[in-house]
């Protein structure tokens, strides 16, 4: 398989992220393809989640966290270099969250608010366009058109964590970062996000923590699995889940561990 | 079985301790409220003699064309004096005396204020409710003992003879006291009000919140949102909390020192009592604003920035109004609390015989504790009452305010 360097969304060398003295990721070094989903896998603690969040830099507020490195945003942008600054960054990288985190504020608002501090929209009218054509593509727009001035902590768990995707798409990000995004769902709304992932992938780049073995088998086109703050083995998810090459691998997702 | 029967014994012998302290703290709640308001609730009406009022013009020597001032100058002293004699006639010098002190020593503001209101009655006759004299007033209330030698009474027999013939002619009789809730102090109870006071305290709390939550919101968004943990902090940490229980005279003293004394403002005005209650809330505001801004989920924190919001339009747009039903919660407790501050007040000067109501925070004023602090200590009965009133007052005040921030924390609180 040739891959072409502009075919890679985040390009990342020699990862290694510490809490204090604790190693959480060591020497990780992974390739993240456009318009693919990719699946970060693994056990509870092994660092997947961690090294999500260094992908655009969530990690800042914690203090004692270090990250240390080489990040490329399309093979060029340092992600942790002085020529991006972190707002910027996010505004290309969006991300949605373990726990469905709407502003407690209309639904409206919610997805306005990224377009209007980043001043995507001019008018009220391109801002409407923007917020509805979000909503759409979240595939939440029919189910609020009606109360788009109800307060958002209203909608139910998946209409809430579908809002969020709409809010990080509005701000029109390149890649999309979700963090265990089904995990408080019930099966039919995981059901509704996983097929909302699927549309999006024409679109943006995912990249998606997954406790789930059978959703990063559904969903995802590329696989990474993580242990012990390492990275595993990364391929082809076909290829992970039918014949991975290393024996660890194989026993996580036959479920002998983790 | 048997250990099972102990311990549920003990449980119901621990409710009924506790049943007990409930029902005793109650029970000096209502008999401090009992004292309050049988004490107090004489301040709300007043005792008037009803008497019949010439203005005559030759007397007062004005007349229907008089310009304000002329009117505000007239001789009421005297036309009070008349008054009186018309109404009683026949007296003697000493009896007119007496007579004159079942009065109200203020009788001639009554009639000019009448008259200021009413130019028009310049020379004609009208029935007028003369406030009666406090003593007299404390008599009709029942507060002084009438069968006791004339020598321990205030109101000497003759005194007593004319008010019987008085209320006999149906001419005493008492009407709501709105003197108490429009007027300033004065040296005669009859006619002292707590307003004066009132507007002091008003403009103390303005101050005081203008002041402390500005800053106390500043400060705790600060440290809470933007500043690094550390030594330092710890240490601020530390200060706060300890200000926060320091008694409330040291932050008197303060104010007493530097705001009077180095930076040289006025003294016993609500500008500097404000201002010194404002200390005395700050570190208040801080550890409740803090405490709420603790309480805003992280997760707000991490959608609004990984939506690409600073740590600043983060902090604004959505932390600052979740916390604010908090912050703004204990503000205002924290407020009540200096509604009811007393010993502040007493070290900058705001305790003093003011009779004016302060039009401005730099106006000479005392404060409602202070006020009731001054009432508590004067001799006369009428005093007394005032002084229950006051409390009624500023407690009715600390209720509205603590009920203010219940509805506030429901109102505006989130529900996640």
């Amino acid at each position: 398989m040739v891959e072409q360097v502009n075919s890679f969304a985040i390009k990342t060398k020699n990862v290694s992220v510490h809490y204090g003295n604790k190693m959480a990721i060591d020497d990780v070094t992974i390739n993240f393809t456009k318009n693919d989903v990719t699946s970060l896998i693994g056990p509870s603690g092994c660092g997947k989640s961690t090294f999500l969040r260094c992908l655009n830099r969530m990690n800042d507020v914690i203090d004692s966290c270090k990250v240390q490195g080489e990040f490329l945003l399309n093979g060029v942008t340092d992600i942790y270099g002085d020529s991006i600054q972190v707002e910027t960054l996010r505004e290309k990288i969006g991300m949605v969250f373990q726990k469905p985190n709407p502003f407690p504020k209309s639904i409206f608002e919610n997805v306005a608010y990224g377009p209007k501090i980043h001043g995507l929209a001019s008018t009220q009218s391109e801002l409407n366009d923007i917020v509805m054509e979000s909503l759409n593509r979240a595939g939440l727009y029919d189910e609020v058109k009606d109360r788009m001035d109800d307060i958002a902590t209203g909608l139910s768990g998946g209409q809430q964590q579908r809002l969020c995707i709409a809010r990080a798409i509005a701000i029109r990000p390149e890649i999309i970062l979700m963090d265990e995004p089904c995990s408080a769902l019930d099966p039919i709304a995981t059901a509704r996000i996983e097929e909302l992932i699927n549309e999006l992938r024409e679109n943006y780049t995912i990249i998606i923590v997954t406790h789930s073995m059978s959703q990063a088998s559904r969903i995802s086109q590329r696989t990474a699995f993580f242990h012990l703050g390492k990275l595993i083995e990364h391929g082809d998810t076909s290829k992970i889940f039918t014949k991975p090459d290393k024996e660890q691998t194989n026993d996580y997702i036959t479920g002998r561990f983790g | 079985m048997n250990s099972l029967n102990k311990r549920l014994s003990a449980e119901k012998r621990f409710q009924a301790y506790g049943l007990f302290a409930v029902a005793l703290s109650m029970f000096f709640v209502l008999i401090l409220m009992w004292k309050i308001f049988s004490t107090g609730s004489g301040a709300f009406v007043r005792t008037t003699i009803e008497a019949n009022v010439f203005f005559n013009p030759d007397f007062i020597q004005v007349n229907q064309n008089s310009l304000e001032k002329e009117l505000y100058r007239a001789s009421y002293v005297a036309l009070a004096d008349e008054v009186v004699r018309q109404n009683h006639p026949k007296l003697n010098e000493e009896q007119f005396i007496k007579v004159r002190e079942m009065y109200t020593r203020k009788f001639d503001y009554q009639l000019r204020d009448y008259l200021l209101d009413n130019p028009d009655k310049i020379g004609q006759s009208i029935i007028m409710k003369i406030t009666a004299s406090s003593d007299l007033d404390q008599i009709v209330k029942g507060n002084y003992p009438r069968d006791v030698p004339e020598a321990q009474r205030k109101i000497n027999d003759y005194q007593l003879s004319v008010l019987d013939k008085l209320t006999s002619e149906g001419k005493v009789s008492s009407v709501f006291n709105f003197w108490f809730f429009t007027k300033g102090d004065s040296r005669d109870p009859e006619t002292a009000g707590i307003w004066g006071a009132v507007m002091g305290s008003l403009y103390a709390l303005i101050i005081c919140f203008s002041f402390a939550f500005p800053i106390g919101l500043l400060a705790s968004v600060y440290l809470e949102e933007f500043v690094k943990p550390g030594k330092v902090t710890d240490i601020i940490e530390v200060n706060i909390n300890n200000l926060a229980a320091v008694p409330s005279i040291v932050f008197g003293l303060l104010g007493l020192g530097m705001l009077i004394g180095v930076i040289g403002l006025p003294y016993q005005v609500p500008l500097v009592g404000g201002l010194v209650l404002g200390f005395m809330t700050l570190p208040t505001i801080i550890i409740a604003s803090r405490a709420s801004l603790r309480s805003v989920p992280p997760s707000i924190r991490e959608g609004a920035l990984a939506v690409g919001a600073t740590k600043m339009q983060t902090v604004f747009h959505h932390v600052i109004p979740l916390s604010l039903p908090g912050t703004l919660t204990g503000t205002i407790i924290g407020m009540a609390q200096a509604l009811g501050e007393t010993a502040p007040l007493l070290m900058i000067g705001m305790v003093a015989f003011v009779m004016e109501i302060p039009g401005g925070p730099l106006d000479p004023a005392t404060g409602l504790p202070s006020q009731i602090y001054l009432w508590s200590e004067s001799a006369e009965r009428g005093f007394l009452e005032k002084t229950s009133a006051g409390i009624m007052l500023l407690l009715l005040f600390l209720i509205i305010m603590n009920t203010a921030a219940v509805l506030i924390r429901r109102r505006l609180e989130v529900k996640w």
